[in-house]
């Protein structure tokens, strides 16, 4: 009886065929983009998706062409920051879906433009006892996806808002070989530093470049005279850059104005001038040292 | 995976009729041996089904509609938005509003063989506009 190896092709879908047709999409897209970057943090809430979108402005104010991906599938914020609400209509095109334009002509692709209404929650199926197994796979499919079919363009950088925890970056790195390289983001407080030494670790291991640590609400700032307190205790965030080896590549200070990025005018757009619009400025400067040496 | 028709010792080859699962449960995929013409079915539960969908590839291979836009997200996704679920009809026939609300609901990974069978019927029919009554006798004549 013949074996497996002994049957030419496959059972008659070339699934070989279409995989590798897949990722010719993939990168005749990525082809067009100069520099993937993607912004991660072991734990949520540190801020990380309203860093990237006012990293995002300070690099279309260089007049860069900057493009975001909302990886963070299922809790996606950056259409909501940069002005790109939920009743979006989609364009679709026969080569692919055009991205939503946010403030300062960023260019994004979120979850959140594809789903019917605001409150609707990411589910990969109505079925009620059947989720759990295959969200995982959906999920690499999904984002995939995400980038293949968005007719994103000549773009200098694309920003890729990762999902907290660092089991992602397995997916990403897949799907982009190239990646310029990852910043990791923390704040102050031990437990954030605690997991986000693990995302170090593990980009460490796989061999992702590691553009360097933002330490992000590092102060608070008086936005009437701009003195700054502290507002986490921890240790230092420059200690656990170097036990890592890593570079630090920027201090950010909370401003309450920040929040003001959800009307979809960006903190740094408006206020690049004030301590926080510095330091992100300054940690602008070294992702694009980093990435151009 | 492929199925081997023992007697024959010939790989069995997939058939577009065959398959016409409209939710996202039961999967029966007919097979053939072209030597014999022995034919099987391979039947899947719904978790094996909603498995092998989300893998973003079509089941007796690729059609126009693994060619759309964000295919697996819009058919795969729960409350996707109505421009998500195109259906390419690239064909000469008229379908029906139902007849394309039905199609829509195929999932994504056997979409295209779904709609390549019903084309296939309503030629050999003479049929130029397709609709419900058109795709129940499909159902009827695949017997999945």
């Amino acid at each position: 009886m013949k074996t497996y190896e002994d049957l030419e092709g496959d059972g008659g879908s070339n699934v070989i065929g279409q995989v590798t047709a897949l990722g010719e999409k993939l990168r005749s897209r990525l082809d067009k983009i100069k520099y993937k970057v993607a912004l991660m943090s072991g734990k949520g809430g540190v801020g990380k998706s309203s860093i990237t979108a006012n990293i995002a402005s300070c690099l279309a104010d260089r007049g860069n062409k900057v493009g975001i991906l909302d990886a963070d599938l299922n809790g996606p914020s950056i259409a909501h920051l940069l002005g790109v609400g939920n009743e979006v209509q989609l364009e679709m095109k026969d080569d692919g879906l055009n991205p939503g334009i946010g403030h300062q002509g960023i260019r994004i692709m979120s979850m959140d433009m594809l789903l019917k209404t605001d409150d609707t929650p990411v589910m990969w199926t109505d079925a009620d006892d059947a989720t759990a197994s295959w969200v995982s796979i959906m999920e690499s499919t999904a984002t995939r996806e995400l980038m293949a079919d968005t007719n994103w363009g000549e773009l200098d950088y694309l920003l890729i808002d990762m999902p907290p925890g660092s089991d992602r970056i397995d997916n990403i790195r897949s799907l982009i070989p190239e990646l310029a390289g990852v910043v990791e983001i923390t704040i102050p407080s031990p437990l954030s530093q605690h997991i986000v030494t693990k995302s170090i670790t593990k980009n460490n291991k796989m061999g992702v470049p590691i553009i360097g640590l933002i330490e992000n609400m590092a102060t608070y700032v008086c936005p009437h005279c701009d003195k700054e307190g502290k507002l986490f205790d921890g240790e230092d965030v420059h200690k656990l850059s170097e036990r890592k080896d890593i570079p630090y590549i920027g201090k950010i200070p909370f401003d309450t104005r920040v929040s003001r990025s959800q009307s979809g005018n960006l903190f740094y757009n408006e206020f690049k001038d004030s301590v926080t619009g510095k330091a992100i400025a300054e940690a602008v400067d070294n992702i694009e040292k980093f990435i151009t040496k | 995976m492929k199925f081997l028709c023992i007697p024959c010792d010939v790989k069995m080859e997939v058939q577009v009729d065959g398959i016409m699962p409209e939710e996202k449960t039961n999967l029966a995929m007919k097979f053939k041996c072209k030597k014999c013409g022995h034919s099987i079915a391979m039947l899947t539960n719904k978790f094996e089904t909603e498995f092998v969908s989300k893998l973003g590839v079509e089941l007796g291979g690729a059609t126009d509609v693994s060619k759309a836009p964000m295919a697996s997200v819009g058919s795969s996704l729960s409350q996707a938005k109505e421009e998500l679920k195109s259906t390419n009809p690239e064909d000469d026939l008229i379908w029906t509003e139902e007849a394309l609300e039905r199609i829509k609901r195929v999932p994504f990974f056997v979409r295209g063989m779904a709609k390549k069978t019903v084309i296939n019927f309503a030629t050999e029919k003479g049929v130029t506009t397709i609709d419900a009554k058109l795709m129940d006798e499909v159902r009827e004549k695949v017997g999945m």
